[in-house]
């Protein structure tokens, strides 16, 4: 989609989104994916370059698609989930940091379901493991920007290192009475969502430790 | 090894070796069976209870083990000295905020069979909190055990390379902005 923008005359500003850079003359911006470079392979959609044209009084930018680069074929291009088009149903956990990064913004929060395309089912495991992957540490870079001049309050203890959290940290309370073994209160580790992932060992999954 | 000498032997088979472990990102109670095994010799071919052959186990950077699920905040250790009044119940985040070994070790105790010989296999133990080890015991050690969990990799560990390998699963509409 061309973003045309008519100027009357050179001296009125030029209205341009999410650009950095700003230098007279022909203007060369990159707009569409901000530069984050933990995104997977070279860019998933063209990127538009603005090019600007003047002739005599009317200045005329357009935003040019350049045609994608060439992306490896998914197994099953026919489903509409992305998952499922790759296959990838029931094989993957919280530590395929790989998979979980596409479909985060970069606060950490995950995408609408409208935008990735992601069938219900998936887009809440997904997000559980994405919600797991935080807790355990492994998505250092995706954290919610503070508020500017916040300095955050020394912390005493080290963090404690954790993995498969079901729960969030601060709404978990002890278990003071555990009970007999028939009535046990059990401590709930990973989460029943992902039950039917692959495992390649003839022990089940034990989600009650 | 049947190249050895007689004597040579006899030392190779019934000497007390010193083995060590890194419990960083691991979970205490894969850690202790590991270390419960060694220090009873079950791991020993000549293996009998009452012939005292377990190693020595060296457990360092106990302050970074990993428990899975909740166990932080639902985990409670409780003791009682037996007077009134003296029932007192820890979580496992206050209990290793206090003593960053307590948990190994209270985790090895439970582990070892319930008899005198308890007590020596847990004297038998050396816990440390970081990877600053004495430099009498880092002379004795003679084999790393290995991990027994896998510690998945941050998102920062990939190179770059690894990163673009992955394919894209999804294309995010052309008017779509924020990500």
């Amino acid at each position: 989609m061309a973003a045309r923008c008519v100027l009357q005359s050179a001296g009125t500003a030029l209205r341009s989104v999410q650009s950095d850079l700003s230098s007279k003359g022909l203007l060369q911006r990159t707009l569409g994916l901000s530069q984050l470079t933990f995104l997977g392979s070279a860019p998933c959609r063209g990127l538009r370059q603005v090019v600007e044209k003047k002739d005599g009084k009317t200045t005329v930018i357009e935003g040019v698609i350049e045609p994608t680069s060439e992306r490896p074929q998914p197994p099953d291009p026919t489903a509409s989930c992305p998952i499922y088009r790759w296959s990838l149903q029931n094989k993957y956990n919280y530590t395929d940091v790989l998979l979980l990064s596409q479909f985060i913004r970069s606060d950490g929060g995950m995408l609408p379901r409208r935008i990735t395309g992601l069938c219900a089912q998936e887009h809440t495991k997904i997000a559980i493991c994405v919600q797991m992957a935080h807790r355990a540490g492994l998505l250092p870079d995706h954290k919610p920007p503070l508020p500017e001049g916040h300095v955050p309050k020394p912390k005493s203890n080290p963090p404690l290192n954790r993995y498969l959290t079901r729960y969030s940290v601060n709404s978990v309370k002890p278990i003071y009475k555990t009970g007999l073994k028939w009535c046990k209160k059990r401590m709930t580790v990973g989460h029943p969502a992902l039950k039917n992932n692959v495992r390649y060992s003839p022990k089940p999954l034990y989600i009650k430790h | 090894m049947s190249s050895f000498s007689r004597s040579a032997q006899q030392w190779a088979t019934f000497a007390r070796s010193w083995l060590l472990i890194d419990a960083r990102m691991q979970p205490p109670g894969k850690i202790a069976s590991v270390c419960s095994v060694r220090l009873q010799g079950k791991h020993k071919p000549i293996y009998h209870p009452l012939s005292d052959i377990g190693d020595h186990v060296v457990v360092m950077n106990t302050r970074h083990i990993a428990f899975s699920g909740n166990k932080w905040e639902q985990k409670v250790y409780s003791s009682h000295t037996g007077y009134p009044g003296s029932f007192k119940q820890l979580t496992a985040a206050q209990m290793h905020q206090k003593d960053p070994t307590a948990i190994i070790k209270l985790a090895v105790y439970g582990m070892l069979p319930k008899n005198l010989t308890r007590r020596t296999m847990m004297q038998r133990l050396q816990l440390f909190p970081d990877d600053l080890l004495p430099d009498d015991i880092l002379r004795n050690l003679t084999e790393e055990l290995p991990q027994p969990r896998e510690i998945p990799r941050k998102l920062s560990e990939y190179t770059q390379e690894e990163r673009d390998a992955f394919p894209m699963l999804w294309t995010p509409p052309e008017d779509y902005r924020m990500k």
